[in-house]
């Protein structure tokens, strides 16, 4: 068997269009998901009850079922509800809100990581759980939650592939569709799966740098030792 | 007639239960202000209860908490009802009381002065100008304004200490709370923490100090609440109470501690 590149090249401008896609659609689930998550990472630890329990099945629903019957539910089940919507923007809509369980999992549980202290000191002080949350808390989980959050974020960006099951012109979608113009499954798959990784390397990458920084513009003392001995130094003082 | 300034602190029938357990079981006493009470009892007796409490970090199961006059958490209206406040007015009376918890809880990601200066701007709504001033007088008072721009990582135990003081300080609390300032520390730092508490009390800062220093307790508090089972068992001039309160519990407390020591 040979692969024969004229299958690729001959139809770049498809490949290139689904790519394009994918990752617009990506960017939008991914920024979506992390102002949702963390909205739903806030609500998990509201005092009222009810709210606390809409949360918790949300999540379980979100994490339990598999994306394409969210996907399914979303696309078919919006028309009935009266909302007439493309194709584009219930699969943005659902993967949002995929990306979104996981992310407000990563949140809560990093912001649950730090020691209770944290929160208990910018509370006595004076700061309600907001300020406490934007000023105290916030800025000591992001440096944590970049690993899992870019982890599940290329998930996510795979799982966009699905989207092509409700006719979205993303690269999955357009693989198909120049499988089914050409014939020659291996070229065009092997093609997709090379496109894909280059999506998700680059976000990686991007995720990593990112990550260099924030460590790095954490003062020097706390750096190089990791998250852990940035907190038990805390805790040396009880010695 | 001349009006007495309210007390710093007012307790009436405060009370924490967990299930059948009182915690803290009907407490009743005032602090003066500039006045410094030294908190003494056994482990498990209520003391940290209390602080939690009066922060309310903990939400009592009843009773009032007056802070400077100022009602904290729950408030009698003119009918007589007692009515709990809204979360936010809490949120925003707590500055009035300066703690200083056992663990500190400085904020590691930033230097030791936007520690102090960050409550300041978000809580008082101070400009970053007067927070900043007002931090760095209370450093240099407390000697470590040397030390401003080190995060607390970088900080020894009793410098630690002293940051998180004027963190509490910085926000003008009608009283500062103190929970075992000295049990984390060895014993050369341990004498360089009392004569910071020493320094603010012979300033004037009203101060309530959960403390095991028998030393401290006699020749700097003015005043020794014992706690027990979620009571005050004791409350007098210290020396009173560590070498004659007649309570079997107070009695045994301090012949064990004053044997060791001897």
């Amino acid at each position: 068997m040979t692969l024969d590149p004229w299958v690729v090249l001959d139809n770049w401008p498809l490949f290139l269009e689904g790519a394009w896609l994918t990752v617009r659609i990506a960017a939008a689930a991914f920024v979506g998901g992390l102002i949702l998550g963390t909205v739903i990472a806030a609500l998990h630890s509201t005092p009222v009850a009810l709210v606390r329990w809409l949360v918790v099945v949300y999540l379980a629903v979100m994490r339990g079922v598999p994306f394409i019957i969210i996907l399914f539910l979303v696309h078919f089940g919006l028309p009935f509800l009266g909302l007439r919507v493309p194709a584009l923007a219930t699969g943005v809509i659902a993967l949002t809100l995929f990306a979104s369980a996981y992310y407000a999992e990563v949140i809560r549980a990093t912001a649950l990581a730090l020691p209770r202290g944290q929160w208990e000191s910018a509370r006595a002080i004076g700061m309600s759980p907001w300020e406490a949350a934007r000023y105290v808390i916030g800025p000591q989980i992001l440096a944590p939650a970049i690993p899992p959050i870019t982890n599940y974020t290329m998930t996510m960006i795979k799982e966009s592939s699905v989207l092509s099951a409700i006719t979205v012109g993303e690269l999955t979608y357009q693989g198909l569709i120049v499988q089914g113009n050409t014939f020659a499954p291996f070229e065009v798959f092997f093609a997709v799966a090379g496109i894909y990784w280059i999506i998700t390397a680059g976000f990686a990458r991007a995720a990593r740098l990112l990550e260099n920084r924030q460590r790095g513009a954490v003062p020097e003392g706390i750096t190089g030792q990791g998250i852990a001995a940035r907190y038990l130094s805390l805790e040396a003082a009880r010695r | 007639m001349t009006h007495d300034p309210p007390p710093a602190l007012r307790v009436q029938g405060l009370t924490l239960r967990y299930g059948s357990v009182r915690a803290l079981d009907e407490l009743y006493f005032d602090v003066a202000p500039g006045e410094v009470v030294a908190l003494v009892g056994p482990s498990g007796c209520g003391k940290t209860s209390l602080l939690r409490c009066l922060t309310w970090l903990q939400q009592p199961t009843g009773g009032l908490i007056e802070i400077a006059g100022a009602p904290l958490g729950q408030e009698r209206l003119p009918s007589g009802a007692i009515r709990r406040q809204s979360r936010r007015h809490i949120d925003r009376l707590r500055h009035r009381i300066g703690l200083v918890f056992q663990s500190l809880n400085l904020w590691p990601h930033l230097t030791a002065r936007e520690n102090v200066e960050l409550p300041q701007r978000v809580v008082l709504g101070r400009s970053r100008t007067d927070a900043r001033v007002r931090a760095d007088a209370i450093l240099d008072r407390l000697r470590v304004l040397e030390l401003a721009e080190k995060v607390p990582g970088q900080l020894s135990g009793g410098q630690k200490q002293r940051v998180a003081i004027a963190r509490a300080l910085a926000m003008d609390p009608a009283l500062m709370l103190f929970d075992e300032p000295t049990s984390s520390l060895d014993a050369e730092l341990i004498q360089e923490v009392l004569s910071v508490l020493r320094g603010l009390a012979e300033s004037g800062t009203t101060m309530l100090v959960v403390t095991h220093e028998i030393g401290f307790a006699r020749h700097v508090a003015h005043r020794l609440l014992f706690m027990d089972q979620g009571r005050i068992v004791a409350d007098g001039p210290p020396a009173q109470v560590i070498d004659h309160d007649p309570h079997p519990r107070v009695r045994e407390f301090f012949d064990t501690v004053l044997a060791f020591r001897a």
